[in-house]
């Protein structure tokens, strides 16, 4: 099978993802269309780490991995602390702050 | 077969000593009890930061001669790249001493626990009962490591990683505010995702320079020649249609994710909400050093970038450089024009440190050698302008009085309970009679920010636009300038009310501003805002708007402004400040021959 | 043979086990049912109407959970390290041991906190 399939399917995933932070409202499905973006980057990168017989893009595949990890973290530590305080992960009543 | 690389341990010296100072602040909240541990954590995070300073001074004159790759590139010292260490380490120490300062009113600006709900009676145990956040300091120093990492390396990888390292404790720190804590929440949440979006546009360019090239750094590894994107570019790889675009679109989406880390328009949404949002103290620190490093990053990519196309293909090089262009303008445009109707002081010195990235970027767009010697110092300048502002903000606070119990002048807390910050302008007119000494140090930072001679600030511009200049940009450089005298106007407005005004509350002319507080909130944490003009002997709430939901007006208490005291770490920071920017402005020499020094950023 | 015959030898083996003990036990399981045995299962909790707290879950389970996503996603590191243990040599070993000291110091401190205490 063509190889650069994969690096279209990596781009259409990250479309998606982008998309879905750009229109959804809820904080954890914004973050959640972030994760996607990652994960299609990961697919980008063993993608062409077999293209390149190079196991770098494997190992940075790993790398992209735990750094979503502590984003997952540390993002959703923020948000549940904003759910406590107003029951709702909409990032639209999120707006005492308005720029 | 694998053989174990040599890593040249002084050249990672000073990050080694910030980030491991961060690993041990962690132990230190672990086992240290909790009285001691503010005090040591202060005492550690000063100490590395002042250690991984000595470790730059030391390594400069071997950097200078010959630039270091360590493990292959994943750390690049050239001279600039540690040369933004050095002034990362310097602001950096500068923005804890604001940090650790907890004034006069006992109190630092960061909440006793950062979880608890707000408005609950949990809250409220943890502020009587006295406790405190010291993690921010281990944070703190995170971030610094991160941005010390992120300015000095060849790795996009690394440099990834760095944008996490020095993102996620910001993200953090910003949710920690004591005062106005849902504004500091929501501040956090916006940071967070936009900062998210941006990093994962971020790691997808480099996901396609990867594709591109083979390889994620720029000038590669020496032990394996032809392999980098550099290599990759020049050595015909170029020529297939397909992965020139490869090369294209990543280098813009990692060009994007660092345009956001630097607060430029179209990517600049975020920074008047968080630099609002966030801990005063907090602000200070991100604004200046998270600047420094994202343009030290951006500078870096950018140029390297330029270094392979600039031979191969010009026509894309001219592409890459109208990006820049645009973006500055426009950066310059918004930051100033949008600047200039702000009623707060903290977004407006947002929207200056967005104009500054704007005039920054004048300079980065003309793509000449010389543009990194002034890049480093406009960021030195600015940097320190920022700290010294910001660190004014944090002392300049509202205070509740109770008509009739008590002296105008008296000392604070005496017959009121000082409150938050008071940010918005009107509130600071009279400042100049207040308090002198510290109206004429805020004085001293905006003019450097807006660029007038004698300050640091103006050596700073004149450094950016002959940049562009001498790129043959003439006409930017000229829309730099008037972009200039606009935020000039936006600058002195803020000076004539602070110290032309008379104050609001000045007991010649009474107004009578109306507290309402929640209840539930201890006193001292109620969220009011006071906006103008209220007639005098007014008895409805008119002037006041509380923002959490449930209220009641109590009584009938004014707000004044007050000056609380520095007990000593924030005044000592705005003196140097205040003296480096005087210095700078008159006797730049020194520091401009050492950042000549640094305009080599090729290992 | 294609190398996936064996994964989808696998695949029916873990099917058949699967489908095979619901129908087995469908067929020749002794039915005497009760309250308890018909009420809805909660992982041995006694079952409310409605989730303690309005549907929300207590505090501690998203420390936890955060705890465990970060130390869960850091073991990737170990595999590589683990495959190429021999050449790695001492050079791996070191590297790894310093990373997992690095592991542990967040560890003790969540530990120290009171992060783990279950009130």
């Amino acid at each position: 099978m063509d190889i650069t399939n994969y690096v279209v399917l990596a781009a259409v995933l990250f479309a998606i993802g982008a998309t879905t932070v750009l229109l959804r409202r809820n904080a954890i499905v914004v973050f959640m269309g972030v994760e996607l973006m990652l994960n299609a980057t990961n697919l980008a990168f063993v993608t062409f780490a077999r293209l390149h017989g190079d196991l770098t893009g494997q190992v940075l595949a790993f790398f992209v991995m735990v750094v979503a990890a502590a984003e997952v973290v540390v993002g959703l530590a923020i948000i549940v602390t904003i759910f406590r305080t107003r029951r709702s992960a909409s990032v639209d009543d999120v707006n005492l702050l308005k720029g | 077969m694998f053989e174990a690389p040599e890593i040249d341990w002084l050249a990672l010296a000073p990050l080694i000593v910030v980030l491991g100072a961060g690993v041990v602040g962690v132990l230190v909240e672990a086992f240290v009890p909790a009285r001691a541990r503010r005090m040591t954590q202060i005492v550690l995070t000063l100490a590395a930061l002042a250690g991984g300073f000595a470790f730059i001074a030391v390594l400069w004159p071997q950097i200078v001669v010959q630039p270091v790759q360590v493990v292959g590139g994943s750390v690049t010292l050239t001279p600039f790249a540690l040369g933004a260490q050095g002034i990362i380490a310097v602001l950096a120490f500068l923005g804890v001493l604001v940090v650790a300062d907890r004034t006069a009113t006992g109190q630092d600006a960061f909440a006793p626990t950062a979880s608890a709900v707000p408005g609950t009676s949990y809250e409220d145990l943890a502020r009587r009962s006295g406790l405190e956040q010291t993690e921010i300091y281990p944070l703190l120093l995170f971030a610094a490591g991160g941005m010390m990492l992120f300015a000095s390396t060849d790795d996009l990888i690394v440099m990834f990683i760095a944008l996490e390292v020095l993102s996620l404790p910001l993200y953090v720190l910003c949710a920690t505010a004591r005062r106005r804590r849902l504004l500091s929440q929501e501040a956090a949440a916006k940071y967070f995702l936009l900062g998210a979006f941006a990093s994962a546009l971020f790691i997808f360019g480099v996901a396609l320079i990867y594709g591109f090239a083979g390889s994620v750094r720029f000038f590669g590894d020496p032990s394996r020649p032809g392999v980098g994107v550099l290599p990759a570019i020049q050595s015909g790889a170029a020529q297939g249609e397909g992965m020139s675009v490869l090369l294209v679109a990543g280098v813009l989406l990692v060009v994007v994710g660092l345009l956001f880390k630097v607060g430029a328009v179209p990517f600049h949404a975020w920074t008047p909400d968080v630099y609002t949002g966030a801990p005063t103290p907090i602000t200070g620190f991100m604004a200046a050093c998270t600047k420094v490093a994202a343009v030290a990053a951006l500078v870096q990519v950018l140029y390297r970038v330029a270094i392979g196309v600039q031979t191969v293909d010009p026509e894309i090089m001219r592409q890459l450089q109208m990006v820049i262009v645009v973006v500055a303008v426009l950066t310059m445009a918004v930051g100033t024009i949008v600047g200039s109707v702000q009623t707060d002081v903290k977004r407006l010195l947002a929207y200056s440190s967005i104009a500054h990235a704007g005039f920054l970027l004048v300079g980065v767009a003309g793509f000449n050698s010389q543009v990194q010697a002034s890049t480093l110092f406009y960021l030195l300048a600015y940097g320190i302008a920022t700290i010294g502002a910001f660190g004014v903000v944090t002392l300049v606070r509202e205070r509740r009085v109770t008509p009739g119990s008590g002296e105008h002048n008296g000392p604070v807390g005496d017959d009121g309970v000082v409150l938050g910050e008071a940010t918005e302008i009107a509130q600071w007119a009279g400042l100049g009679r207040k308090a002198p000494w510290l109206t004429a140090a805020f004085a001293l930072f905006l003019l450097s920010m807006a660029g007038i001679p004698l300050t640091a600030g103006f050596i700073a511009k004149f450094g950016a636009f002959t940049g562009a200049a001498s790129g043959g940009l003439w006409w930017l450089a000229v829309l730099g300038v008037l972009a200039s005298v606009v935020a000039v106007a936006f600058y002195l407005r803020l000076l004539v009310v602070m110290v032309f005004q008379r104050a609001q509350d000045d007991p010649a002319e009474p107004l009578v501003k109306l507290a309402e507080t929640t209840p539930g909130a201890a006193p001292g944490e109620a969220e009011v805002s006071t906006s103008g003009d209220v007639s005098t002997g007014a008895t409805a709430g008119a002037g006041a708007t509380a923002t959490l939901t449930t209220v009641q007006v109590t009584t009938a208490q004014r707000i004044e402004v007050t000056v609380v005291r520095s007990r000593g770490p924030a005044a000592v920071a705005i003196a140097v400040c205040a003296v480096a920017t005087v210095i700078l402005g008159v006797f730049p020499s020194p520091v401009l021959a050492l950042v000549e020094q640094a305009s080599k950023f090729v290992p | 043979m294609n190398p996936y015959v064996p994964i989808l030898i696998l695949m029916a083996i873990g099917a058949v086990l699967a489908l095979g003990g619901v129908a087995a036990s469908a067929v020749i399981g002794p039915k005497r049912y009760n309250r308890a045995k018909l009420d809805s299962y909660e992982c041995g909790i006694e079952p409310t109407p409605h989730a303690v707290g309005g549907g929300r879950l207590p505090i501690k389970y998203y420390l936890v959970a955060m705890t465990f996503i970060v130390f869960d996603i850091e073991v990737v590191f170990l595999y590589p390290w683990a495959v190429d243990f021999t050449t790695l040599a001492t050079f791996g070993l070191v590297s790894m041991l310093v990373f997992l000291a690095l592991i542990t110091v967040p560890f003790v401190y969540e530990w120290r906190r009171g992060g783990f205490d279950w009130v």
